[in-house]
């Protein structure tokens, strides 16, 4: 009895299933439905969640399927196993967040020896320059990612104009390579380099612990009087370090500059914890993902590098729809 | 027969506790281990700050104040882990319940909020939060005591469940706390001392009271050394077991709560790379690994001497991987006592 | 003095696990300030004997008398409630407890500090252990160190002084010399013997002869689950003794 109902259930989706593929088929104009996986750094993080929204809007608009598989925290070890099992259901292409720059390489090379060609999104494999014919790790046909050092650069210069371009300023960071937080940090120091005025103090490491970022600003700020300013190199460095400066009684004196925008930093630009947050698009980095994947996928050539863009928010203009649809969701 | 008993017993009486005071003086040394470190790196600090740019460590209460709130968080965790590991077991789910709880904490102080007034509402979500806590601490506790798991893969596999429920809960991001009371409890202070100290001094000081005071510390001093012996002296091992995990999952749950206003957001991640420093602290704080010793006042220090040498590194300028160097040698130091110790008096349970 | 009721009378006392019979039919008597020894080879029962008697094991069959009252206990609480205590080989002592904790471990005497505040009654405990430990004729001034600190054969006295603390009427012994070195050995026989000076039952289990014929009254042979013999202790030698055990 069960048996047959089940049988029952799958005739009928098996209908619906054909249905809905000549449906699609007929909306991609006889062409082959792509299915294109994204593996995320890790699933559990609004911006590659925001970044999942954005492929999921382009593989609609060129009728491919997503799939979005990925681990639950940054370390290449869980992001492995996963890729390896996208893999082996052979998508037509592989757009992943590499957790690191070489352990990566030979998993990704896998990929690339079946004939999956693979785009790399937010950060990158070997020194990011693909399709150049040096090295071991430049199969990948593309490098879509927000310009970190460039975003560093913007954060130095928002940071700069903040406290008058001058005083002691240090970056607060998760640890080092990580090649997005390095080169945020790269961009930051050396646009500092330019302003005369002001001095970069040691970068500390927090290993991703507001509570250590926290207690590292009060000791910088214990050992320099006249610190004017911190960038914390992502979400919890920034956070830690806005603690720190209010428990340390300096909101509004020593002025805080974050990366990355999740809900909650709107809440913080207001309170003036926060003084400025540079957001990415990572909804854009997931978009022009897919349509990179698209674009090779149908015979067309893609850049090797694509560079998408950054909002500077401040208290000035969170409360603008334009710049608020850049705080990344949920 | 009676003179050989008379004869017998002369043997006996002289010889009561033999060569008792070095060992007695070895376990003085191995359990104030951590407030002679403390001593140690405070004077060490001091004069280095002297020397290298003529400053002060010690007379700042500034450095005082950020060290102490440093080690709030971990202190809370660390706190529930001494009984655990007295009891010979650990409770490697704590980091994650304690994200838990503040994602909880967040939320709850949010939707009350909107019904009650801003004291109530902030009351409402930290207990609800410890509550919240409370339930992978019976979930450990059933499958310890129950069902013989080992304690750390029994709470290895809640460190999974408690994170992802964690993050499912945030939605994964971190959760905005809208009440100006419960922001005011995280970062404010009275008479110069930050609430949240306050706060911490007087759990620490009742949890210290029933671990030294009560039966069921008693108990759990007792599990530690001899199970075997404890079940035999009739103690409910497997309620003890039960109630120790709830207590730990709780106390974890308080330091979510706390995390969450002094945040003002609840992170799911909050207490993920706590755990080992809560750990490092009980261990260095004069517990042993294997079970039977250890105490609060000695974790307090352990969680102080992190505190310092973190902090002070950053503060005395050092190159930031010292720090992870500075802390391991203490706790190397801290065992390596520890081992001392029981080689002095004898490792008898061994046998 | 054998005209007294016995303290512990064990009346055809059978274990059955499945087919195999630990102990069949078997039958002892102690009596106040007797020491009763419990002999064999490996596998004669003497363990099943003792989990028996402590209520670990309920027998399949047979009677056991306290003071000439049949009784029956399901846990090893039920035993010491009626005055059966065991001391293990291994002690059962918590190592990083006092003495005074291990005497009340599992019934700490509780007291109010401030007049509110519940709090364990160490003073108590320590007092408790000062007496009890000076009636074994072991006096102790470090009441506050762990028991660690104590050699084996003090040990052993901590353990019985808790079973003499709490009133137990029949003290079982396994091994209680097995560990210890021969001063050590020779303190333990000595507690024996303050023992039996107070009245109190022993049921000694132990390898060694030597022992057995230093400290006790009469001495029961277990061979394969059945009693083989029962002699008093004045009116045999080892030989006889060794005979009854390998059934020679």
């Amino acid at each position: 009895m069960q048996r047959r109902s089940l049988f029952k259930a799958a005739g009928v989706l098996a209908v619906a299933g054909a249905i809905a593929l000549s449906a699609g088929s007929a909306s991609a104009q006889d062409s082959k439905k792509f299915t294109i996986a994204l593996i995320p750094g890790l699933t559990t993080d609004a911006f590659y969640i925001t970044m999942r929204k954005g492929a999921e809007a382009a593989a609609k608009a060129v009728g491919a399927e997503l799939v979005f598989q990925g681990a639950p925290d940054f370390n290449p070890v869980t992001q492995v196993p996963v890729l390896d099992a996208v893999i082996a259901k052979k998508p037509d292409a592989i757009l992943i967040a590499p957790t690191d720059k070489t352990q990566l390489v030979q998993p990704l090379k896998k990929a690339a020896d079946a004939g999956i060609p693979v785009i790399t999104v937010d950060t990158f494999i070997g020194t990011g320059q693909y399709q150049t014919g040096a090295g071991d790790a430049d199969f990948p046909i593309s490098y879509v990612a927000s310009d970190n050092v460039l975003g560093g650069a913007m954060a130095a210069r928002a940071l700069a104009s903040a406290i008058g371009e001058k005083g002691k300023v240090y970056v607060s960071n998760v640890k080092p390579g990580i090649s997005t937080t390095d080169q945020r940090e790269q961009g930051f120091k050396d646009e500092m380099a330019k302003y005369p005025g002001i001095t970069v103090l040691e970068t500390q490491f927090n290993d991703n612990d507001a509570n250590k970022a926290a207690s590292q600003l009060q000791a910088v700020y214990a050992r320099n009087s006249d610190l004017a300013g911190v960038f914390g190199a992502n979400l919890f460095s920034a956070l830690g370090a806005a603690n720190g400066v209010q428990q340390a009684g300096q909101t509004g004196t020593v002025k805080v500059v974050a990366f990355d925008a999740p809900g909650s930093i709107v809440d913080n630009i207001n309170s003036g914890l926060v003084d400025v947050a540079i957001a990415q698009h990572p909804a854009e980095i997931g978009y022009f993902g897919v349509m990179a994947a698209y674009a090779h996928l149908t015979g067309n050539s893609v850049p090797t590098a694509i560079g998408t863009g950054f909002t500077v928010i401040d208290k000035n203009n969170v409360a603008d729809p334009n710049v608020a649809k850049f705080i990344y969701s949920e | 027969m009676s003179t050989m008993t008379t004869e017998a017993a002369k043997h006996v009486a002289p010889e009561a506790d033999h060569a008792d005071t070095g060992k007695t003086l070895m376990q003085r040394i191995a359990q104030l281990r951590a407030w002679l470190f403390l001593g140690a790196l405070i004077i060490t600090f001091e004069i280095w700050a002297r020397l290298s740019f003529g400053g002060t460590f010690i007379f700042s209460p500034f450095n005082w104040q950020s060290v102490a709130i440093f080690a709030v968080a971990p202190l809370m965790i660390a706190v529930g882990q001494t009984y655990v590991i007295i009891s010979g077991g650990i409770d490697l789910s704590t980091g994650f319940i304690m994200g838990l709880a503040a994602v909880v904490a967040a939320h709850i102080v949010n939707l009350a909020g909107l019904a009650m007034p801003l004291p109530v509402a902030m009351l409402v979500g930290i207990m609800a939060a410890v509550a919240a806590a409370a339930i992978p601490g019976i979930i450990n506790g059933l499958l310890i005591s129950r069902l013989k798991i080992p304690p750390f893969i029994g709470t290895l596999g809640m460190f999974g469940v408690a994170r992802g429920a964690a993050f499912l809960l945030a939605g994964g991001t971190t959760v905005p706390v809208n009440n100006s009371w419960f922001a005011m409890l995280g970062n404010g202070r009275i008479f110069g001392i930050p609430y949240l100290v306050i706060v911490t001094a007087v759990f620490v000081l009742v949890m210290h009271y029933i671990l030294s005071q009560t039966r069921f510390g008693q108990h759990n001093y007792a599990i530690g050394a001899n199970m075997q012996a404890a079940r035999r002296a009739g103690i409910d091992i497997r309620a003890h077991i039960l109630k120790l995990y709830v207590l730990s999952a709780m106390c974890a749950g308080l330091g979510g709560a706390l995390y969450a206003a002094r945040f003002t957001a609840g992170a799911a991640q909050a207490g993920e790379p706590l755990l080992l420093d809560s750990v490092a602290a009980v261990v260095i704080g004069g517990a042993s690994l294997f079970g039977g010793s250890g105490s609060i006042i000695g974790t307090v220090a352990g969680a102080l001497v992190i505190a310092v040498i973190q902090y002070g590194l950053v503060f005395l300028n050092v190159e930031p991987f010292w720090q992870f160097i500075a802390v391991g040698i203490v706790i190397i130091i801290s065992v390596l006592i520890d081992q001392a110790q029981r080689r002095f008096s004898g490792g008898k349970q061994d046998e | 003095m054998n005209s007294q009721t016995p303290l512990l009378e064990i009346r055809n006392l059978s274990r059955h696990f499945g087919a195999v019979k630990a102990l069949q039919d078997c039958s002892m008597v102690v009596r106040p300030g007797e020491v009763v020894a419990l002999a064999g080879d490996n596998g004669a029962g003497k363990t099943t004997m003792i989990k028996a008697l402590s209520g670990v094991y309920p027998p399949t069959s047979g009677e056991i008398l306290i003071e000439g009252k049949p009784v029956s206990f399901g846990s090893p609480q039920e035993a010491r409630a009626l005055g059966i205590e065991t001391i293990y080989q291994d002690l059962a002592l918590a190592d990083n407890l006092t003495i005074g904790a291990n005497i009340f471990l599992g019934r700490e005497p509780m007291k109010k500090r401030f007049g509110f505040l519940p709090a364990i009654d160490r003073k108590k405990m320590a007092d408790a252990a000062r007496d009890t430990m000076a009636k074994l004729d072991f006096h102790v001034k470090r009441l506050d160190a762990p028991v660690s600190n104590f050699s084996g054969g003090q040990r052993q006295a901590v353990a019985i002084g808790r079973a003499v603390y709490w009133n137990a009427k029949i003290l079982i012994m396994d091994e209680p010399t097995a560990a210890l070195g021969v001063p050590e050995q020779r303190k333990v026989i000595s507690l024996i013997k303050s023992l039996k000076t107070q009245g109190k039952g022993v049921i000694f289990i132990s390898h060694n002869l030597q022992d057995i014929f230093a400290v006790s009254d009469r001495i029961v042979v277990l061979r394969r689950g059945v009693v083989a013999g029962e002699r008093n202790i004045a009116e045999t030698t080892h030989d006889e003794v060794v005979k009854l055990m390998i059934g020679g």
